[in-house]
């Protein structure tokens, strides 16, 4: 599903260059539920960056689904993330002024959807992640928890292939994040592929697998050192539940 | 497939825009005012122009439609259609010219008359008055569009037996008879020679015609002037279509009766019509042109306001262009929402101008008593101009979005 292979990403700041992502290299397959955790810093957000399509790798291969990505010009990236990728922000990213139902519905705007199935299909998201009483809310009338769901919602709405979450708890008590990570769990359940950059080890243990980062490298998994060289995309070759599941929400809804 | 998704886009781009636009209604209204100003400037300013010329058009017609006027005396460049009194000019027109006129073809000459004036003194009882003695033919009212309101002009028998008759000017009955009484049939003394009131003209307003008496042009040559040739002949064309046609044809008329080779040397000339509405038109044209131009300026200004506004708008929007973005916007999604925008505002604008511009004229017309003829072309025109100024002002902050990087966008404080 996701294949990356010797990422690099720098950052020039005039004189000096930032190494965000010095060679990274990791697979995760369909149907998967990964952490990625690392020290602030270390490079999460720039990977996720990279495997949403918001951001294209300076050197190494990406591919989503078999398709390189490198090869595709900024109107393509737009449409492999309006079609593949569902995105949920540390800072939930909703429209301010507009309702819970409008923001879980935009997606299907830039698919050209009409108006009627994108509401149906809106309303249909918000009851699944448990708001069906608070779809005409705007967001700052929503608790924290709240805007999350809607922001989980709005990434399930186009039937992605991966939701990718940010720290999607970061900005909420404890009690609220376990109640989020419940959700990706029973999506992961369904045969969605997520995957999660968390602070909390204790959020990552709930997963598949975890990537750890450091420095713009990924480090070696399994608690003895893993011997030089081993790098991980032979690691995660061994995938833990072997066969994908096809995806549940994959293949309706898609227009 | 696509078309119905561009339309789905398209429309959602609008509600968007409308839903953006009022959800900050003062500050939409004070970006578009600029183009609402514009808009009504263009609207009431040309009006004005149009008025005027429409105004020039009608004075100029009041004095007697498809007039052309043969003149004795050196060609001038004026474009006065009547002159001042040309009293003080030998009279050089002849019989034969006026004959010569007369035979043109019907389709071309209608009517004609033929004009000489001098300056008398005017007596009824114990009043005395110094006034322009006008000789001319039946058919002067009618050519020249200066009618009896009273009584009648003389006719074509009084001309024949060259009657002393007159047709006094408004000012003139107002002189010689200021306590109201009825003045036909009574004897005035022109220049010490007796002719009997058969009528009052209307009043034009103008002093020369006001205060002027006509008589018949032979009674004119027999009792005052003593003389065979005439100052003017006055000529009614058939349509304005013919009018330069037929001044080439009397010039060539009279030139050939003169053997004369050009009008360099000739002794007379003909004012148009033509001309002088054109010449009075053309300036009242230059003004709309220069108003419009002036409008079209705080048209221009009204736009970079938008400009202006959209640029703010894009910066303070940086972080929902950037959610856009990660959800699947396009850069041409974004630069037809955007675009979009200033379009809407710009043409919200142009409508409120319209409705002010109408409004305005409206209240010149009738508190300033200021001639306004707006045009739909002039409306259409100015819409147009606004539309296009949202679209060429917006065009720019719409680019502006379309180009953020999303990932810079979303981390937009
Ligand atoms: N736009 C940028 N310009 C310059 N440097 C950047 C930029 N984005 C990221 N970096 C640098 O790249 C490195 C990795 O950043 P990244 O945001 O991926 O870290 P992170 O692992 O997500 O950290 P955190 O846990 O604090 O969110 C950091 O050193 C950061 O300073
Ligand atoms: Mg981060």
């Amino acid at each position: 599903m996701i294949e990356i292979q010797d990422v690099v990403k720098e950052y020039r700041m005039g004189p000096t260059t930032v190494t965000a992502l010095a060679s990274v290299s990791l697979y995760i397959a369909q149907g998967e539920f990964v952490a990625i955790v690392g020290p602030s810093g270390s490079g999460k957000s720039t990977l996720m960056n990279i495997i949403g399509c918001l951001d294209t790798p300076d050197d190494g291969s990406y591919r989503l689904a078999g398709e390189e990505v490198a090869e595709l010009d900024a109107s393509e990236l737009a449409e492999v993330r309006n079609l593949r990728i569902g995105f949920v922000f540390q800072v939930f990213n909703l429209l301010p002024r507009a309702t819970a139902l409008e923001n879980v519905a935009l997606p299907l705007v830039y698919r050209g959807v009409g108006a009627g199935r994108r509401q149906r299909r809106a309303e249909e998201m918000l009851e699944r992640v448990g708001l069906a009483d608070r779809m005409d809310h705007l967001p700052s009338e929503l608790s924290g928890g709240q805007r999350q769901r809607v922001a989980i919602a709005r990434a399930l709405i186009g039937s992605p292939s991966v939701i990718l979450a940010d720290e999607p708890t970061g900005a909420l008590d404890t009690t609220t994040g376990r109640e989020i990570m419940e959700l990706f769990e029973e999506l992961h359940t369904e045969g969605v592929t997520v995957v999660l950059v968390t602070h909390e080890l204790e959020l990552a243990e709930g997963t598949n697998r975890t990537i750890r980062l450091r420095d713009g490298m990924v480090q070696p998994a399994a608690a003895p050192p893993a011997p030089q060289g081993q790098n991980a995309h032979q690691q995660s070759a061994v995938a833990p539940e072997g066969q994908p599941r096809p995806l549940a929400l994959g293949q309706e809804g898609r227009v | 497939m696509r078309l119905a998704a561009n339309l789905i886009m398209l429309w959602e781009n609008i509600a968007m825009s409308f839903r953006s636009i009022f959800s900050s209604k003062g500050r939409a209204f004070l970006t578009a005012l600029g183009v609402m100003i514009g808009v009504a400037s263009v609207i009431t300013l040309t009006g004005l122009g149009q008025g005027a010329r429409a105004q020039v058009e009608e004075d100029l017609t009041r004095l007697g439609a498809n007039l052309l006027i043969v003149y004795s005396g050196e060609p001038t460049t004026s474009t006065q259609l009547v002159r001042p009194r040309t009293t003080r000019i030998r009279p050089t027109l002849t019989e034969e010219d006026l004959a010569a006129i007369k035979a043109l073809p019907e389709n071309q000459v209608v009517l004609t008359a033929a004009e000489s004036t001098l300056e008398g003194q005017l007596k009824f009882e114990n009043r005395n008055m110094a006034a322009t003695v006008v000789g001319t033919e039946p058919a002067y009212p009618e050519i020249r569009n200066f009618q009896p309101a009273y009584g009648s002009f003389f006719t074509a028998s009084d001309a024949e037996h060259r009657r002393n008759v007159v047709a006094i000017g408004a000012e003139v009955y107002r002189t010689l008879f200021p306590d109201g009484r009825d003045p036909i049939g009574q004897s005035i003394r022109i220049n010490g020679h007796a002719f009997r009131v058969t009528g009052v003209m209307e009043e034009k307003g103008s002093p020369t015609q006001d205060a002027s008496v006509l008589i018949p042009l032979s009674t004119y040559r027999r009792r005052l002037s003593g003389e065979d040739s005439f100052a003017m002949i006055n000529v009614q064309a058939s349509s304005l279509e013919v009018m330069y046609e037929l001044q080439e044809r009397i010039e060539q008329e009279l030139l050939g009766l003169r053997r004369l080779p050009s009008m360099d040397l000739a002794n007379f000339y003909v004012a148009n019509q033509m001309d002088v509405i054109g010449a009075a038109t053309g300036v009242a044209d230059t003004f709309t042109l220069m108003l419009a131009g002036i409008a079209a300026i705080s048209l221009i200004v009204g736009g970079i306001g938008i400009m202006n506004i959209m640029l703010v708008s894009v910066t303070e929007r940086t972080r929902e262009i950037g959610i856009r973005m990660a959800l699947g916007a396009r850069a041409s999604h974004l630069m037809t929402q955007f675009l979009t925008e200033a379009v809407l505002l710009s043409a919200g604008g142009g409508l409120i101008g319209i409705a002010a511009g109408y409004a305005l004229s409206w209240a010149l017309q009738h508190f300033a008593g200021l001639a306004s003829a707006i045009s739909p072309e002039a409306v259409i025109m100015a819409f147009s101009f606004a539309l296009a100024t949202g679209l060429f002002f917006g065009g720019y902050p719409a680019y502006r979005a379309s180009r953020l990087d999303p990932i810079e966008a979303l981390r937009y404080e």
